[in-house]
C-alpha cells in the first residue's frame, strides 16, 4: 500500500504549490498510481523520496491535526521546523523551533539517514513527536577565582564554589563575589548546599586534607562560621550529597569509604561526641565499606538511598537502612562522576574513555548500558541531570567543554557550552535556571538556561 | 514400313462407318478431294520411302539392345513423323491404297490389328469396338485374350491398360522386318500356329478401279501391311487424320483453352504466414567445402600455404635491413638441436682381432710398443689401444677381470650414496604457522587513548613513579625538580627543587610510608611528598626523623662510598628527610616491595656500583666484591629474597640470603636499558637499546623465552602492571606500546603475549622519545614520561 502511496505522492508533488518538500495525501487518487510507484520508490531508496509520516507532540498546544503527511526523506529538522510551524501559523503560535523524535531518538541530519540506521522500512507511516527545542543557554557571567575551580553549587541565587586554593566562595549569579571562606588545609573537592533561606545558609565542603566543614552562614551579616570539621576519612574526601530532607550527608573518600554524617546543627545521635562537639568535631554516623577503590561521587536517590560511584569499575547503590549495598551495577571503566535523576530514574555516568553512559537503576543485577553518548573529545571529569527536565544533563569535560545533552540524542549533544580555557571540573545544574561550571582554567561560567525555567520556577 | 504398320494399326474396321457411308455420301467428294490432294504428289516417294525405311532399319537396329518400351516409343515416333508426311505429302497414302487392293479378304483378320490398336489409339470409341471384337472372335481364338481387352474407358488414361509393344498386334509372327521381302511369295507371313499367312488375292488395276467405283467407302480403305488385309478407316479416324492434317490437336475434346487453375496464387502476399527463421539445422554445411577449408587450415598451420600478410611481410624481410639474435639465437638453436637432431654416442668400434684372448702374434705388442703403450699412462686417450692385448693359451686361462671389485664397490657406493627417496615439499600456509592470537578486543581493558598531558617540567622527564594508592604521582626531571601531581586531575601539587638532574624517582611500594626515593645527581633523597593519608605522613616524619643508633662498624669501603645523613633544615622544608650520598652520579634507584631496603646503581661505581641500602637501619651494603661489568639497573624480586642485575649484556640472579649467584640469564643483547620483573615473580621482562624486548621465563631456560621487536629504536623501558596481564615499554621512536603478557597459573602453559596498542603522541626532542614509562597501580592506565618534558597517561 504505501508504495502506491508513494507514488501517489511524488505525482501530487508537482501540484503542491505550497511546500516543495510536503505535500498532504489525499484519500484516493488513483490515477497515477501506477504510472509513478515506480519512480517513487527509486527515489527514496537514493534518501531523495518520500516518507509518510504522523506528526505528534506531547505539548497540547502545539499540536497539529493527526493526518498523514508525506515528506521527503532528505528533509532535516530546519525544514520540518518550517513545514510545522507554517502548519501551526493558524493556531497563532509562531516562530517556535522543534525538535523531532524519531523512535525516541532525536533526528539530527537527514530523516532518510536516520531511518537507514535505525533500520527501519521507509514505506511504514513513521510517528514524528516534535517537542519545543531547549533554548541554548546563554552564557551569562565569568566568576574569577585565584586557583582551579574543583567544585560549584548552586542554590536559588547563591553559587557555592570550591577552589584549590583551599577556599570556599560565595557568588551571587550576577557575579558578585560575596565571601571567601578559608579554613581547609588542602584543595576543596566537593560543596553542598544543606540549606538555605533567606538568612542563613548552611553548607558543606570536603577537601583533600580528609576532613568535610559544615558551615552556617549568616546572608545579612555576611558572617560565616564553621559549625563543625567531620573526620574521619583517611584520604581525601571527593565527593559529598546532602540528603533530600537536609538531615544528613554522604561523603566519599579515597579512603573507599562512604560515611554518613549528620547534617544537623547539633549532632545529637552521639552521646560519646561530648567532647568532640565542644570542639566541633563530628564523627560519622556511619561507615559504609564496599568500594575496592575511591568514590568519586556520592548522590541520594531518597532519603534512604545512596548512590555511589567509584574508580573500581562499579556503581553501587546503598540501603542505609539495612546498612549495606542493595544494587551494583559493574562497568568496564573507572567512574568519574554519576548523576540519577529521580525524574526518569536513570543514572547517567562519566568516565575517562569520552563515553557518557546510561544505566537504569531499577535493574537489579546486570550492567547493561542503555545509551552511550560519545561527543566529548578526552576525559569527562562530571556530569549531572536537570531537576526539572527530564531528559537533559549536563557534562563537563578535559576538552574545555560543557555540554547540554538530551539523553534522547546520543549521537551529539544539544549544545556545546563553550568558555572554559582549560579542562571543566565540575557542573552544576541544580538551580534549573543556570548552568555553572568550574574549571581549571580559575573561572566559574555561568550560562543561564532562558526557557527553563520560567514555568518551572513557577510551579516551583 | 513400321510407318505403314502404325498407320494400319490406326486404321478401323469400316463396317461400322458402313451405314454412315450414305449418309456422308455427299461429304465424299469434299474427302477425296483432300484425298486426292493428298496423294497427288505421292508418285514419286518410293525414294523416299527406300531412305524412311533405311532410316528406320538403323534406328531398329539402334533398338535391339534396348528396352521394348523403347521400341514402342520408336514407333510412336515414326507415327509422328508420319502424321507430319501426311500433312507435307500422300507417300503414305499412296502405298496404303495400292495395299488396300491385296488386303481385302483378309479384312477380318486386321479386324484383330485394328482392334489392338484401337486400344492404343485414343480417338477409339466403344461403340466402334465392339462389333470388331465380336468378329474378332469368330475369326481367330488364338487372338482371344488381346481382344479380351476391355474397351478403353474415355475418362481413363489412354495406356491405362498396357502401353508395351509386346502386346502388339503379332497375328504375323514375322516381327520388325521389311515386309518386301516377302514381296515374291504368296504369304506374308506366319501365324502363330506357323503357318503360312496367305497373301490376299490381288486383284488388277480394272479390279481396283471398279471398286473405286463401286464401292463407296474405297477412299477409307487401307490395307495392312502386315496380313495384306483392307482396313475401313472409321469416322473417327477420318477425322483424326483430317486434324492431324490441319495440324491441330489430334483429340476434338482436348481443350485447348480450358479454364485457368490457380494452383500457385500468383499474388504475392506481404506478410509471411510464418516468419519463423530458419532453423539452423536447416542449414546444411557444404560436406566438400569443409574439406577443402580444412584442408587449407592445414596448409596454413604446417605452413605450405602463406596469407598475404605473411607474404607480405616475407617480401619486407627480404627487401629490409637484417638483424641477427647475436646470442639467443645461438643458444637457442644449440639447446633445440639437442633435441631434434641429438648428436648420438659414438660409435664403439667392433671388438678386433687384438680384443680376443688369443690374437694372433702380430697383434700383440713388441717392446717397443708396449714402452710407448706404457709411456702414455697419464694421457690415455693418445694410446692407440686402449688396452694391451694378452695372449692366452685358452679361454681358460683367462683371469678374472682385476678392477672387478673396485668397480662392484663403486657402483654399491653409487647406490648407497644417492637420495632414493622422494622430497616431498610440505605446503603449509604461513598463516598457519602464526601462533592464533586472540583478539584485542577481548583482551580489555588496556590503555587506548592518551587522557591527560602532566605539563610543567622544562626539561626532560626522566622518571615517574605512582602512589601505591594511586591518587598521586612523581616525576623527576633534568630541570633538576621533582614534581608531585594529581593523577585524576593533572594538578601539579608540588615541586621539589633538588641541586642536580634527577635521574630516578621511586616511590616506596609500602602504603604505609609515604617516601619517595629521588636520586639526584650522586645524592640519593628520601622525600616525604606529604600527599594521602595525614597519619602515614606524620608517622613517616617521625620514621626518619630519628637515626637509629649504629650497632655495626661499617667497613671502610662502604664508608667511602656512601654516607647518610638527615636533610638540612632548607630541604626539611621541601620534605626532603633523609639524604644519602654516594661517591659516584646515581642511575637508578629502586625499592624493595616491603619499603625497607633500597637499592641504587652508580655505574661509574666500578666494583662498587651497586649498592642496598636498608632504611629502617639506615646501614647500606655493598653486595658485590667484583664487578661483573657495567651494571645498568638492578631489582629487587617481589616475593622471594632475590637480587636481579642487569649489565650490558646478561643479567645475574644472586640469592641475598645465601649470597651466591643463582642463576644467569643470556640476553645476546648489546646493551641493557631496563628491566621489570612480574609481579609473580617467575617472568622478567628486559628492555635493551638495541630495539629489543625480551621475555625471559625464569623457570624455562636462561635464554628469552620471547624477543619483541616492537620499536623501531632503542626500547628505554619495559614494566608491568600489577594487577593486570600487561605491560608497557616506551622507547625512543616516541610510542608506548602496551601488550599483553598472560602468565597462567599453570607451569605446563606458556606466557601469552598479544601486543595490544601502539600509543605514539610524545614528541621527538634530540633523538629521545619516550624515556621512562610506568604503570597506574590499580588502573589499567599507564604513564610515560618524554623528552618533551611531559608526562602522559593513557587510558
Amino acid at each position: 500500500m504505501s508504495i502506491l502511496e508513494n507514488g501517489q505522492v511524488s505525482a501530487l508533488r508537482k501540484t503542491s504549490e505550497h511546500f516543495s518538500f510536503c505535500s498532504q495525501v489525499p484519500k484516493a487518487k488513483p490515477k497515477h498510481r501506477i504510472e509513478t510507484h515506480v519512480c517513487g520508490n527509486m527515489e527514496v531508496e537514493n534518501g531523495e523520496g518520500q516518507v509518510q509520516v504522523h506528526l505528534k507532540t506531547k505539548q497540547e498546544h502545539y499540536a497539529v491535526p493527526d493526518v498523514p503527511y508525506a515528506i521527503e526523506g532528505s528533509v532535516s529538522t530546519t525544514e520540518l521546523n518550517i513545514f510545522l510551524n507554517a502548519l501551526l501559523q493558524s493556531k497563532g503560535a509562531e516562530g517556535v523551533d522543534f525538535d523531532f523524535l524519531v523512535f525516541d531518538e532525536y533526528l539530527r541530519g537527514r530523516l532518510c539517514d536516520h531511518l537507514r540506521e535505525k533500520a527501519i522500512s521507509f514505506e511504514d507511516a513513521i510517528d514524528i513527536e516534535y517537542v519545543e527545542r531547549f533554548p541554548a543557554p546563554e552564557p551569562q557571567d565569568c566568576l574569577l577565582h585565584d586557583d582551579w575551580v574543583s567544585a560549584v553549587k548552586a542554590s536559588g541565587k547563591w553559587i557555592l564554589t570550591g577552589c584549590y586554593d583551599n577556599t570556599i566562595n560565595i557568588w551571587t549569579y550576577k557575579g558578585k563575589h560575596k565571601l571567601t571562606i578559608p579554613g581547609h588545609t588542602a584543595p576543596i573537592k566537593a560543596v553542598d548546599w544543606i540549606s538555605l533561606d533567606d538568612e542563613n545558609g548552611r553548607f558543606v565542603s570536603t577537601s583533600q586534607d580528609q576532613t568535610a566543614m559544615m558551615w552556617q552562614w549568616n546572608i545579612a551579616s555576611n558572617a560565616v562560621e564553621c559549625v563543625s570539621v567531620c573526620k574521619g576519612h583517611e584520604r581525601g574526601v571527593d565527593s559529598v550529597c546532602v540528603s533530600p530532607d537536609a538531615q544528613r550527608f554522604a561523603t566519599g573518600s579515597w579512603d573507599t569509604m562512604l560515611k554518613i554524617w549528620s547534617a544537623e546543627l547539633e549532632d545529637a545521635g552521639d552521646s560519646t561526641a561530648k567532647r568532640a562537639k565542644e570542639s566541633g568535631v563530628r564523627t560519622p554516623r556511619m561507615t559504609l565499606q564496599g568500594h575496592r577503590e575511591s568514590i568519586s561521587a556520592v548522590q541520594w536517590m531518597d532519603c534512604n538511598t545512596l548512590l555511589t560511584s567509584s574508580w573500581d569499575h562499579t556503581l553501587k547503590v546503598w540501603d542505609l537502612n539495612l546498612e549495606g549495598i542493595k544494587t551494583e551495577i559493574s562497568t568496564n571503566k573507572s567512574i568519574f562522576d554519576a548523576s540519577y535523576s529521580k525524574l526518569n530514574n536513570l543514572i547517567v555516568t562519566a568516565s575517562a574513555d569520552k563515553n557518557l553512559r546510561l544505566y537504569d537503576a531499577r535493574t537489579n543485577q546486570g550492567s547493561v548500558v542503555r545509551n552511550t553518548y560519545l561527543g566529548h573529545n578526552a576525559w569527562v571529569q562530571t556530569v549531572m541531570w536537570s531537576n526539572t527536565e527530564e531528559f537533559l544533563f549536563v557534562s563537563g569535560a578535559y576538552d574545555n567543554q560543557n555540554k547540554l545533552w538530551d539523553c534522547r540524542s546520543p549521537k551529539a549533544p544539544l549544545y556545546d557550552l563553550l568558555g572554559h580555557g582549560e579542562k571543566v571540573l565540575d557542573i552544576d545544574w541544580s538551580n534549573p535556571k543556570y548552568i555553572v561550571s568550574g574549571g581549571a582554567d580559575n573561572t566559574v561560567r555561568v550560562f543561564k538556561s532562558s526557557k527553563a525555567t520560567v514555568e518551572n520556577m513557577e510551579t516551583k | 514400313m513400321t510407318k505403314k504398320q502404325t498407320i494400319k494399326r490406326k486404321v478401323k474396321e469400316p463396317e461400322p462407318t458402313n451405314e454412315e457411308s450414305v449418309s456422308e455420301q455427299s461429304d465424299n467428294e469434299e474427302n477425296e478431294d483432300l484425298l486426292q490432294a493428298v496423294k497427288d504428289p505421292g508418285e514419286d516417294t518410293t525414294d523416299d520411302e527406300g531412305i524412311d525405311q533405311e532410316y528406320q532399319s538403323d534406328s531398329s537396329e539402334d533398338l535391339e539392345f534396348e528396352s521394348d518400351e523403347e521400341g514402342n516409343y520408336l514407333g510412336r515416333r515414326g507415327n509422328k513423323a508420319e502424321e507430319g508426311k501426311d500433312a507435307d505429302d500422300d507417300e503414305g497414302e499412296d502405298e496404303d491404297e495400292d495395299e488396300d487392293e491385296e488386303d481385302d479378304e483378309e479384312d477380318d483378320d486386321s479386324d484383330d490389328d485394328s482392334e489392338d490398336s484401337d486400344a492404343n489409339d485414343a480417338s477409339a470409341t466403344p461403340k466402334d469396338d465392339q462389333p470388331s471384337s465380336s468378329k474378332a472372335a469368330d475369326a481367330q481364338t488364338k487372338a482371344e485374350p488381346i481382344i479380351e481387352i476391355i474397351p478403353r474407358d474415355p475418362s481413363k488414361p489412354e495406356y491405362e491398360e498396357s502401353d508395351t509393344s509386346d502386346e502388339e498386334d503379332i497375328r504375323n509372327t514375322v516381327g520388325n522386318i521389311p515386309m518386301h521381302w516377302y514381296d515374291e511369295y504368296k504369304h506374308i507371313g506366319y501365324d502363330w500356329d506357323a503357318k503360312k499367312i496367305v497373301k490376299p488375292p490381288k486383284g488388277d488395276q480394272i479390279d481396283d478401279f471398279l471398286r473405286k467405283i463401286e464401292d463407296p467407302n474405297f477412299w477409307r480403305t487401307v490395307k495392312d501391311p502386315l496380313t495384306g488385309q483392307e482396313v475401313l478407316l472409321t469416322d473417327e479416324d477420318i477425322a483424326l487424320i483430317k486434324r492431324i492434317n490441319s495440324s491441330r490437336i489430334p483429340n476434338p475434346e482436348h481443350n485447348e483453352y480450358a479454364p485457368w487453375i490457380e494452383w500457385f496464387t500468383s499474388e504475392v502476399e506481404k506478410m509471411p504466414i510464418k516468419n519463423v527463421p530458419d532453423h539452423k539445422r536447416s542449414f546444411l554445411p557444404s560436406v566438400s567445402e569443409k574439406k577443402k577449408v580444412s584442408r587449407m587450415v592445414h596448409a596454413l598451420k604446417m605452413g605450405w600455404m602463406k596469407t598475404t600478410e605473411e607474404v607480405e611481410r616475407e617480401k619486407q624481410q627480404k627487401r629490409g635491413p637484417k638483424f641477427y639474435m647475436l646470442w639467443e639465437t645461438d643458444t637457442g638453436r644449440e639447446h633445440m638441436r639437442r633435441i631434434h637432431d641429438p648428436v648420438s654416442a659414438p660409435k664403439r668400434d667392433l671388438p678386433g682381432h687384438a680384443e680376443s684372448y688369443n690374437p694372433p702374434p702380430e697383434y700383440l705388442f713388441d717392446e717397443k710398443e708396449t714402452k710407448e703403450w706404457l709411456k702414455l699412462k697419464d694421457e690415455p686417450h693418445k694410446r692407440k689401444l686402449h688396452f694391451m692385448p694378452q695372449k692366452f693359451k685358452s679361454l681358460r686361462a683367462v683371469p678374472a677381470y682385476s678392477r672387478y671389485l673396485r668397480e662392484r664397490f663403486l657402483r654399491c657406493l653409487d647406490l648407497y650414496l644417492c637420495p632414493r627417496a622422494k622430497r616431498v615439499k610440505l605446503n603449509i600456509d604461513a598463516e598457519y604457522l602464526i601462533p592464533k592470537l586472540p583478539s584485542p578486543r577481548d583482551l580489555q581493558p588496556f590503555p587506548t587513548v592518551e587522557s591527560l598531558v602532566y605539563r610543567g617540567h622544562t626539561d626532560l622527564v626522566r622518571s615517574v613513579s605512582v602512589e601505591p594508592k594511586g591518587e598521586y604521582l612523581v616525576s623527576g626531571s633534568d630541570d633538576k625538580t621533582v614534581k608531585i601531581w594529581e593523577i585524576a586531575t593533572g594538578r601539579c601539587i608540588r615541586t621539589i627543587e633538588t641541586n642536580d638532574v634527577v635521574r630516578c624517582v621511586a616511590w616506596c611500594p609500602n602504603a604505609k610510608l609515604s617516601i619517595i626515593a629521588v636520586a639526584t645527581g650522586s645524592r640519593l633523597l628520601l622525600i616525604n611528598p606529604k600527599v594521602g593519608d595525614k597519619l602515614i605522613i606524620k608517622k613517616t616524619d617521625d620514621l626518619l626523623a630519628e637515626s637509629p643508633s649504629q650497632d655495626i662498624i661499617e667497613n671502610e669501603r662502604i664508608k667511602t662510598a656512601v654516607q647518610w645523613s638527615n636533610a638540612d633544615p632548607d630541604e626539611q622544608e621541601k620534605g626532603v628527610r633523609v639524604v644519602i650520598t654516594h661517591f659516584k652520579p646515581i642511575r637508578q634507584v629502586t625499592w624493595h616491595g616491603r619499603g625497607d631496603y633500597l637499592a641504587t646503581v652508580m655505574p661509574e661505581g666500578a666494583n662498587r656500583s651497586a649498592l642496598i641500602h636498608q632504611l629502617s637501619k639506615r646501614r647500606s651494603q655493598i653486595p658485590f666484591s667484583k664487578s661483573k661489568g657495567l651494571i645498568q639497573c638492578v631489582l629487587f624480586h617481589p616475593v622471594k629474597p632475590c637480587f636481579f642485575v642487569a649489565t650490558q649484556h646478561n643479567i645475574r640472579i644472586y640469592d641475598l640470603v645465601k649470597q651466591e649467584l643463582i642463576k644467569k640469564l643470556l640476553t645476546n643483547s648489546k646493551w641493557i636499558s631496563g628491566m621489570s620483573i612480574h609481579p609473580k615473580g617467575d617472568n622478567l621482562l628486559v628492555s635493551t637499546y638495541d630495539k629489543k624486548m625480551l621475555w625471559f621465563d625464569l623457570d624455562l631456560s636462561t635464554k628469552p623465552y620471547q624477543t619483541m621487536r616492537l620499536h623501531r629504536n632503542a626500547v628505554r623501558s619495559v614494566a608491568f602492571h600489577l594487577r593486570y596481564p600487561l605491560f608497557a615499554s616506551g622507547s625512543d621512536d616516541q610510542a608506548v606500546i602496551v601488550s599483553h603478557g598472560m602468565v597462567y597459573n599453570d607451569l605446563l602453559q606458556n606466557p601469552l603475549i598479544v601486543p595490544l596498542k601502539k600509543l605514539q603522541t610524545h614528541e621527538k626532542r634530540d633523538e629521545f622519545g619516550v624515556l621512562d614509562v610506568n604503570w597506574h597501580p590499580v588502573q589499567p592506565w599507564v604513564f610515560s614520561t618524554g623528552a618533551d618534558c611531559t608526562i602522559r597517561l593513557y587510558t
